[in-house]
């Protein structure tokens, strides 16, 4: 058995960055608490370099239930990525907040709970990355203390608690029918146990984890937290969590396949992706307008998950996918920061009173749509193979109206841009920055991407 | 001297073209200084040194490109001069008149031209009677074509008669030396062709007799001055025709030099009087010569050497021409009753200008007009020289065809007396015989009008209905047949189209509005629908598994 920790290297930065900022924060005088975000920015980037050192190593498992491999290792970095760059969306709104350093220490200690749970290849350490990815998050989103974010801080908080006790109750049927917890157990013991029970402890752990992704069922959460909690705390709900809930799922699905797996996923793949631009087409509240945005992009990033095991442009799909999904995500909610601004009026001639600003938005809207060059059009090109390659031409006919459908809303964002000015523009050139690398990161990803595809 | 590098063409001069160059040249001066005189401006003596100069080219031309060239500007120039008084529509109708009655003619020579590239692989003068059997005649009659047409024979002779509405030194210089001249000097250069074709020469020499007989007669009807000169122009060119078909060009080249001296004297004095007197009628001339003595004198000149009365010049040229066409008596006969008639006609003028009658002052004529009269007078006194045997004989050498007989002298003789008599007739009758026929110029211009004009024009227009109504009209049926298959399918499938495009956008509005309804905000309700789809999704699982 491996016991080496420094195979966690990694999140023992993440951790060890938490505590420091828990600490700091202690001691520090209240208005001047920058080195607690410092100490976490640092945690975040020492973090990504051993995840970029490790990916370069071949895959192991350590403590026989923390898989270090591909899968891992985008996880990894994409979630420092997300958590590096939503740390320092933050740091603006919360500087000299009376408790700035504990909001960059839960952003850290939830990120810490979603690489667990996209690396965890056992069903009791899957529960307790759950735990430990949502319960930070419950207490983000009310970090305004105001009613909006009370109110959403709550559902999240309810919705998550029933969605958790059903992933318990999935765990506890499945390791009873399966007799094991860990992946290679589950797989030979859930192949002679009763279908019903497998089928509906699959279903009652899906909850959880679906849950975490923000897709149907589990997506009610994700309109009302995204409206309601502040922007930098909506863009770390709808970006990070979803990463290691779909790493989750695919690990799931790859390592123990069981029956109905790929029909099951297909079906929630398909119902969360229309019900998501369904939703979106009426909304004039742009954050709103990205929560749905994001329960579609949840619906397509399904679709690799359902065709784990079944097509080898599965894995390559998701991951890609993923990376894509939240460099996207993040540049429009930094976009939205920066803007200050919620509703879609307010972004009138947002293209001549901020020219960098608007352009990052229209690349990353034309992203979410998966125009080329951008990171996405690469990801939904690999997500279409594998649907036609895992034999479900079907679940990507759907995949194409619900982008064609998409045009729509995101367009309807875009054309307020090119009108005439309306008010002063936004500064907040933290926020601008940030949205601008995302463009560019986007615009980067997608043309190596495509280069890579056709080589 | 060539113009290509590798073209075979140029212009050259030989005994022909020297000829014809000194006697442009000298006519040309007369009637240069004679227009100074009458005070033209820049643009008269501007178009006529071009008149003159394409006209230079044209007989020095060694092949049907330059000619052709030379050709048309002379012919353009004509139209420019006729037309001089832009501001008087008839002139300039009568300009046209004339331009497209020699530009119409002038398409033989187009078609000559291409015949002589198809048959004869040359465009030069010298190698045309060479070319392959039908190339040669079809050559032959499209240069005969244009050269009557250019010469104002019979059938294109009234466009010389609109001619006249030009200003007199143009009358002078298009009469004499240029224009009517180069048709002569064309079918005079090629002879050879002519000769060779068998039948080319005859046609020209009895087009050329009949247009010097029946236009003669024409001259003859005439009341007017110019017109008189004008029908005895086509005459004379007729009587040079005639030489160059019966194998006679030294006569009539001889012939086309001394009528060039005559017509353009006889021009030039028809234009001082015009000046003077403001008419050119006959009848309002009377004694005219008497009131000028050295305009009258050139007048009188001019006038007897046209009737061919000896010693004067055209009596000899004549003489030598009709002795060419001793081979025919047909063609002799009526070449000597031509004789008789251009003998009458001149008379008529005589008459006319020395008839006497009472009062009328001296007419003042400037100098610089009467002055050009008396060389013109000489000229065309002294130059029967030419048909005296020595002289003749280098002439003939000048020419290139030193076999060409002289006249006997019974032909001298005979042509001589006839034309004393018929002037002394006259003189003693004092009654011309007019026929009325020929006043109108034998109504060719209406004949022309009536058989290709007019046919031309109801063609024209019978192709711009067709045009209108067939090809215009299909034009536009096919756009408003456009249209309307436009409007059918803007009306039945556009509405189908565009109501499924509506439909699909309710729908999807609809099914938006649908899917926002579980979002209600209250936690129970998501709680059940929650539980509600996870419930059909156990359903899914055991079903698929």
């Amino acid at each position: 058995m491996n016991e080496n920790p420094a195979d966690l290297a990694p999140e023992l930065c993440v951790l060890a960055a938490a505590v420091a900022g828990l600490v700091a924060g202690m001691f520090l005088p209240r208005a001047r608490q920058w080195p607690a975000p410092a100490a976490c920015s640092a945690g975040l980037v020492a973090g990504l370099a051993f995840a970029g050192a490790a990916a370069a190593r071949p895959g192991l498992t350590a403590f026989d239930a923390f898989s270090v491999d591909a899968i891992t290792h985008v996880t990894r970095i994409t979630v420092l990525g997300s958590t590096l760059a939503v740390v320092l969306l933050a740091a603006g709104p919360v500087r000299g907040h009376p408790r700035e350093s504990e909001h960059h220490v839960l952003i850290l200690l939830s990120a810490l709970g979603t690489i667990m749970l996209g690396a965890s290849s056992d069903l009791l350490v899957l529960v307790a990355a759950y735990l430990l990815a949502s319960v930070p998050a419950y207490a983000l989103a009310g970090f305004g203390k105001d009613a909006p974010g009370t109110e959403a801080a709550l559902k999240y908080y309810l919705m998550g608690a029933l969605l958790g006790v059903f992933m318990l109750g999935g765990v506890t049927l499945l390791s009873g029918v399966g007799r094991g917890t860990a992946y290679p157990v589950l797989r030979t013991g859930l192949a002679g146990a009763p279908p019903a029970a497998v089928a509906a402890g699959l279903v009652a752990l899906l909850a959880g984890l679906l849950f975490k992704a923000g897709a149907v069922p589990g997506h009610y959460w994700v309109p009302d937290v995204t409206e309601g909690a502040p922007p930098a705390v909506a863009a770390y709900v709808t970006t990070v969590p979803k990463i290691g809930a779909f790493a989750a799922l695919y690990r799931f699905g790859a390592e123990i396949s069981p029956d109905g797996w790929p029909v099951l996923l297909a079906v929630i793949a398909a119902a969360t992706m229309t019900l998501g631009n369904l939703a979106a087409f009426g909304q004039d509240n742009v954050r709103r307008l990205l929560a749905y945005s994001t329960v579609s992009q949840a619906g397509y990033l399904l679709v690799p998950v359902a065709m784990a095991g079944r097509s080898d442009l599965a894995r390559p799909a998701l991951l890609y996918f993923v990376a894509a999904y939240a460099v996207t995500n993040l540049g429009a909610f930094a976009v939205v920061v920066a803007a200050g601004r919620d509703d879609l009026a307010g972004y009138a001639g947002l293209l001549r009173a901020s020219p960098l600003l608007g352009l990052s938005l229209v690349v990353c809207l034309l992203g979410f749509v998966g125009t080329p060059p951008t990171a996405v059009f690469v990801g939904k090109v690999l997500m279409f193979g594998a649907a036609l390659d895992g034999d479900h031409a079907w679940l990507a006919a759907v995949a194409a109206v619900n982008t064609v459908a998409s045009v729509f809303y995101y367009l309807r964002w875009i054309v307020p841009l090119f009108r005439r000015p309306s008010g002063p523009p936004p500064p907040a050139r933290g926020a601008t920055a940030i949205a601008a690398a995302a463009a560019l990161l986007s615009l980067a990803l997608g043309i190596a991407g495509g280069a890579a595809l056709a080589a | 001297m060539t113009f290509l590098p590798g073209w075979p063409g140029g212009l050259a001069v030989d005994g022909l073209s020297a000829v014809l160059l000194v006697t442009l040249g000298t006519v040309l001066a007369a009637v240069l200084v004679f227009a100074a005189g009458e005070g033209y401006g820049a643009r008269f003596f501007g178009l006529m040194l071009l008149f003159a100069a394409a006209m230079a080219v044209t007989v020095t031309a060694t092949d049907l490109v330059l000619l052709l060239m030379g050709w048309e500007v002379m012919g353009a120039m004509s139209w420019a001069l006729i037309g001089y008084e832009w501001w008087d529509a008839r002139r300039v109708r009568s300009a046209g008149v004339a331009f497209l009655t020699t530009r119409a003619a002038d398409m033989g020579l187009y078609a000559a031209a291409g015949f002589a590239v198809a048959g004869a692989h040359s465009l030069r003068l010298d190698d045309l009677a060479a070319a392959g059997a039908p190339w040669r005649d079809l050559i032959a009659a499209g240069l005969v074509v244009s050269a009557l047409g250019k010469s104002a024979q019979l059938p294109f002779s009234f466009w010389l008669s609109r001619a006249m509405d030009g200003p007199s030194p143009v009358s002078a210089l298009l009469h004499s030396a240029t224009m009517v001249a180069a048709g002569a000097y064309l079918l005079i250069r090629v002879h050879p062709l002519l000769a060779a074709t068998g039948w080319a020469a005859t046609l020209a020499a009895w087009a050329g007799a009949v247009t010097a007989l029946v236009l003669g007669a024409v001259a003859l009807a005439q009341r007017d001055l110019k017109q008189l000169l004008a029908a005895s122009t086509c005459a004379q060119i007729g009587f040079m025709v005639l030489g160059a078909g019966t194998g006679a060009p030294a006569g009539g080249t001889a012939h086309l030099v001394a009528h060039a001296a005559v017509k353009s004297l006889l021009f030039l004095c028809a234009g001082v009087w015009l000046g003077v007197l403001g008419t050119k009628r006959l009848d309002a001339l009377q004694g005219a010569a008497r009131r000028h003595r050295a305009v009258g004198a050139a007048f009188g000149v001019g006038a007897l050497a046209l009737a061919g009365v000896p010693p004067l010049s055209l009596w000899v040229t004549k003489d030598e021409i009709l002795a060419g066409a001793g081979g025919s008596p047909a063609l002799l006969v009526v070449g000597f009753a031509a004789s008789v008639l251009s003998a009458a006609y001149a008379a008529k003028a005589l008459l006319a200008a020395f008839r006497p009658m009472g009062g009328g002052g001296v007419l003042r004529v400037p100098f610089a007009q009467s002055a050009p009269l008396v060389p013109l007078a000489f000229a065309a006194a002294v130059l029967g020289v030419l048909g005296l045997p020595p002289v003749a004989d280098a002439w003939r050498r000048l020419l290139g065809v030193p076999d060409e007989s002289g006249p006997g002298p019974w032909t001298v003789a005979l042509s001589g007396a006839l034309a004393l008599l018929t002037v002394g007739a006259v003189m003693v009758v004092r009654r011309i015989p007019e026929p009325a026929w020929a006043l109108h110029w034998l109504w060719l211009e209406d004949a022309a009008s009536a058989v290709v004009v007019r046919p031309a024009f109801a063609t024209a227009r019978a192709l711009a209905r067709f045009d209108d109504r067939v090809v215009d009209g299909a034009v536009k049926r096919v756009a408003r047949g456009g249209l309307a298959v436009a409007g059918l399918a803007g009306r039945r499938v556009e509405f189908r189209v565009d109501g499924l495009v509506a439909a699909v956008g309710r729908a999807a509005r609809a099914l938006g509005a649908l899917a926002r309804r579980p979002q209600t905000g209250q936690v129970h309700l998501y709680y059940a629908q929650a539980a509600v789809v996870l419930a059909v999704l156990v359903v899914v699982a055991v079903l698929a598994g």
